[in-house]
């Protein structure tokens, strides 16, 4: 049986970010109840048809999950196990934000069977999160990280942003030593970025904002690369960190790696449910509608949700294998490869490792390929060499 | 109905129509086709006789087209009209001159509200040297700003024909289009010829065609021609078997034949352009006459500039591309050329700035291929210091300057036609350019032609914009090639991570090389993308670096999360990004844009 991934999607949050051209909504809270529903149908569903996957993760991501009642959420997860046999030792992360959760509804949602919280700290610093429109302040997050590990939250996870407008490097400096104090199991660190349509984009065409200095926010990465390492964290992916436990293998992932991203590095299937979610079934990527009321609405009349599906040929499944895969410190493996495509990576992609060659951007041995620490911050020009045309 | 000498000689009027840039001559046209049913009201794309996308985008009339009308006159005759489409544009002016050589008279249109501009006298002039009969005719009446009877009396001035006797219409509204038929029956007289005699006829234009050859555009002086006759290029004495005589109707019509006086096509099989170059005679291969018409001179290129492959491995695609293109231009002139920088391409000559965009875009379009052009340069002859003289129009070619005795330029005659408030700006770009000041006359209390002498690399880029722009678009200007003149002229080479880019050199004068070495840097560094190291760029004269700068190297490009798994967004992202690259050319270890090719073009801003 295949292993996958299950990525619930809650378009719902109190308030948008500037930077956010995610599915989400604010002041939606009277379809939240019917929107559940409709998730626990299509979780149900789901059940029926699942093409011999085997789920072993469950993100809940949003939007801001936790915007939905404790009760909601413990359904939803319970529904997983019922319908799409989750283990109830499988990692179940659900994101949420700081101004969204006490320290009782936390309580509840490791009562009901969350084991993992993946909390949207972003800043550590007032006016950062002022700027970015969260809804919350630096005394907000530190005692939403106090009351997930009051209650018994073991597996902690930070989200944090560097390249802020106005944000110095002593500034994310800071931000970062201050999370580290709290000593979470894991880190993501994302760079700001602008897109297109966003009130940030706006403000930076108005001239209201600065533009993204992508020199400065490459000093912010090496500068975070540095303090993690030295403070006992693997860097594991691009952008993820997480503490290095005793167990930990040279070669593999962390223990504390997210487990339901790797499906996704590995180019492994996931169910994606809800509005706007993506899934991958092996064969075809489909993705949701983006409309929560239609979404709910289709769901009830028995009609399907999916905006698109296309199915992907084997080509594109490599090519998404080396692209997705590149993205993690252990590259990919020449084995992985072979056993997954019956053919060998070095034959499929000579031209792109030709190109790189000499590159310093991508290390070659002989378990496999992968980024070379000057790679990092330059991914795309790797990844875009393992892009066949016609692929 | 037969379409066979539909008309007697005397029933035949072979016109074409002239005018400035925009005053209105395809629409004109279009109003002509329609009154006269050549085409229907349904069919009528507006100005269909700009065939070319390219035509309809930048609005202008590129190839001269020949269009067959039949006319239903007053005096109960049929009339057969033959239209002869003409560019308007500058770099152009040699096919409005096959063009009048087919044609007994021209309408000479002038915009109401614009009056008479540059190319409205320059075209005009050639019409006179060909001595056809003129009908002046006022377009866009209807405009709010029209002034007929100042525009009138500015053409009784120029012609001398009585202001009210000018034709007034409006093309777009169709006013007086059919005075005009009238006229042109009346005013413009038959061609001469005889049936009889010897077959002569002017190849005034051609297209190639894949299935039929070269379509050669003839307008037959005596004889006939028919589809069965065996003819003969005079030039270089080539047989024709025509698979085809026709008319345009616009769209190619066969006809049994053609007779003395008319206007037509001979689709003649022939595969090579070369074969049966335009200004050519033909002639029956039976009984040859003795002596050809007057051809013409063919058009000098006054343009140079390089053309490469983006990926070296369409350069045969190129060099077919280009041979197929010059089967419908023969003002296209091209050579192999390499660069180190660029690898292999060509040197090619155009007309002018226009022509050249017109046709890099033509190959881009037409033929799917990605170019990289050069900045375009003018042809320097070189004295050197051996006393041998050598032409360059490739900057990267001239001579160490130690071997270089002196280098001369070519000189263009400029005249501006301006309302007389911008003399002193129009004064101020010229002179700014080494332009020199020859004459300022007065066309009437309000408009004025301002001529200098002006070296070709100084009106070559921006030249055009600037005039427009310093006189509100109401200054038009003429050119002619002068001569060449020796000047203080120095190369500029410049560096990218300290290898001279071959095609990036220029050749400047002296006294402005500082000044543009320091801008060019400037012009490179904002549109060179920055690459994984620094890289270093410089202008130099000889071994001295005159101006440098740096492109800083990337230090990030790398995708955020996947948000949501959604690969799909990621490949298209990614994909993009590729596809930009690939347009960029590799030069030793740098990514170059072409607008690294092209920041020269922007060096007066
Ligand atoms: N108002 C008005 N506009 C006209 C008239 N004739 C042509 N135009 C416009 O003038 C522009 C140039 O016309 P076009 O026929 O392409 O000029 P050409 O460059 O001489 O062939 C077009 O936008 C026409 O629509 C007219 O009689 N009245
Ligand atoms: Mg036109």
């Amino acid at each position: 049986m295949t292993r996958g991934g299950i990525y619930l999607h809650i378009p719902f949050c109190e308030a948008k970010c500037i930077y956010c051209d995610f599915c989400s909504y604010a002041g939606l809270e009277a379809l939240h109840g019917a929107y559940v529903d409709a998730l626990l149908v299509q979780i149900r569903q789901s059940g029926s048809s699942r093409h011999g996957l085997t789920f072993d993760t469950l993100f809940v991501g949003g939007g801001t999950p936790t915007v939905l009642t404790s009760e909601q959420l413990a359904a939803i997860v319970a529904a997983c196990r019922t319908w799409l046999g989750l283990p109830e030792d499988a990692e179940a992360t659900v994101e949420a934000n700081p101004g969204t959760i006490t320290q009782a509804s936390l309580a509840a949602l490791l009562q009901a069977g969350y084991n993992r919280l993946s909390i949207g700290v972003q800043s550590l610093h007032d006016q950062e999160l002022a700027l970015l429109g969260r809804i919350h302040d630096v005394r907000g997050a530190l005692e939403a990280i106090t009351a997930a590990r009051a209650v018994g939250f073991s597996n902690l996870s930070l989200d944090l942003m560097y390249g802020l407008p106005h944000q110095p490097l002593a500034r994310w400096q800071a931000t970062l030593e201050r999370a580290l104090a709290l000593a979470p199991e894991h880190l993501s660190l994302y760079a700001l970025t602008i897109e297109e349509r966003t009130p940030l984009a706006r403000s930076i065409a108005l001239g209201a904002l600065p533009a993204p200095d992508d020199d400065l926010a490459a000093d912010m990465y090496e500068l975070a690369q540095e303090m993690l390492s030295a403070c006992g964290y693997a860097q594991y992916e691009i952008s993820n960190w997480a503490r290095r436990s005793p167990g930990d293998q040279p070669g593999q992932p962390p223990a504390r790696a997210c487990q339901h991203n790797l499906h996704y590095w590995r180019n492994e299937p996931y169910l994606g449910l809800g509005v706007g979610a993506h899934g991958y079934d092996g064969q075809r990527r489909y993705a949701h509608i983006v409309d929560p009321e239609e979404y709910v609405r289709r769901v009830a009349a028995g009609e399907s949700t999916l905006a698109s599906s296309e199915a992907i040929s084997r080509d594109q499944a490599m090519d998404e294998t080396m692209i997705m895969g590149l993205r993690l410190a252990n590259g990919v493996t020449r084995d992985r490869f072979r056993r997954r495509f019956g053919v060998e990576l070095d034959a499929v992609y000579a031209e792109a490792l030709a190109a790189l060659a000499n590159t310093g951007l991508l290390e070659v041995d002989a378990t496999g390929i992968r980024l070379a620490p000057r790679g990092y911050l330059l991914g795309n020009r790797v990844f875009a060499e393992f892009m066949r045309a016609g692929s | 109905m037969t379409h066979n000498n539909a008309a007697p000689i005397a029933h035949v009027r072979n016109f074409c129509i002239i005018a400035h840039i925009d005053h209105g001559k395809s629409t004109l046209s279009d109003r002509l086709l329609e009154l006269t049913r050549t085409i229907g009201e349904r069919d009528m794309a507006e100005q269909v006789l700009d065939r070319m996308d390219l035509e309809r985008e930048k609005g202008i009339t590129i190839k001269a087209k020949a269009v067959r009308m039949l006319h239903d006159h007053a005096d109960g005759q049929q009339y057969e009209l033959n239209l002869i489409d003409t560019p308007g544009h500058v770099d152009f002016s040699y096919e409005v001159s096959h063009a009048l050589s087919a044609c007994e008279g021209a309408v000479l249109v002038v915009d109401a509200a614009q009056g008479i501009e540059a190319q409205t006298l320059a075209n005009l002039y050639l019409a006179l040297e060909h001595d056809l009969d003129i009908i002046p005719v006022i377009n866009k009446i209807d405009l709010p700003a029209a002034r007929p009877d100042e525009v009138a009396h500015e053409i009784e001035d120029l012609l001398g024909v009585p202001a009210d006797e000018v034709l007034r219409v409006s093309a777009k509204e169709g006013l007086g289009a059919q005075e005009l038929l009238k006229a042109i029956v009346e005013r413009i007289r038959p061609p001469m010829g005889d049936d009889s005699r010897p077959l002569r006829a002017l190849v005034f234009d051609s297209h190639y065609d894949s299935y039929k050859g070269v379509i050669a555009y003839v307008r037959v002086m005596d004889g006939i021609i028919e589809a069965e006759s065996l003819l003969l290029t005079m030039s270089n004495r080539r047989r024709i078997e025509p698979m085809e005589v026709g008319v345009f109707g616009p769209q190619m019509r066969p006809v049994a034949q053609l007779g003395a006086g008319d206007v037509g096509y001979v689709a003649t099989g022939l595969k090579n352009v070369r074969d049966c170059r335009v200004g050519d005679t033909i002639t029956g291969a039976t009984q040859p006459v003795a002596e050809p018409l007057p051809g013409f001179a063919p058009p000098k290129p006054m343009v140079y500039a390089g053309l490469y492959p983006v990926d070296n491995a369409d350069y045969t695609d190129l060099r077919d591309a280009l041979e197929k293109l010059q089967l419908n231009d023969a003002s296209l002139v091209f050579q192999p050329e390499s660069s180190t920088a660029l690898n292999m391409g060509f040197r090619c000559g155009f007309l002018g700035l226009l022509h050249m965009e017109i046709v890099q875009e033509r190959l881009e379009r037409e033929h799917e291929l990605e170019l990289l052009a050069t900045a375009p340069s003018v042809e320097y002859q070189v004295l050197l210091t051996n006393g041998e003289v050598i032409i360059v129009d490739n900057p990267s070619e001239l001579p160490n300057l130690s071997q270089v005795e002196e280098i001369h330029e070519p000189w263009m005659h400029i005249s501006l036609f301006s309302p007389s408030e911008y003399i002193g700006p129009l004064m101020e770009l010229t002179t700014g350019r080494r332009g020199e000041f020859e004459k300022l006359e007065y066309l009437d209390e309000r408009r004025v032609v301002l001529e200098f002498y002006i070296p070709l690399a100084e009106i070559l880029v921006d030249f055009h914009d600037q005039l427009k722009s310093r006189t509100r678009g109401y200054a038009s200007m003429d050119y002619a090639f002068d001569g060449h003149r020796p000047g203080d002229l120095v190369k500029m080479d410049i560096l990218v991570n300290e290898e001279p880019v071959d095609a990036l050199s220029l050749i400047v004068h002296r006294d402005s090389a500082y000044d543009k070495g320091s801008l060019l840097v400037r012009r490179l560094k904002e549109v060179i993308p920055s690459q994984l190291f620094a890289v270093p760029i410089q202008a130099a004269i000889g071994s001295k670096v005159i101006a440098r700068t740096n492109v800083k190297a990337t230090r990030k490009d790398v995708l955020a999360k996947c948000y949501g798994g959604d690969v799909t967004r990621k490949r298209k992202l990614l994909e993009r990004q590729k596809e930009g690259r690939r347009r960029l050319k590799r030069v030793g270890k740098v990514d170059l844009p072409q607008e690294a090719f092209m920041a020269v073009l922007r060096l007066n801003d």
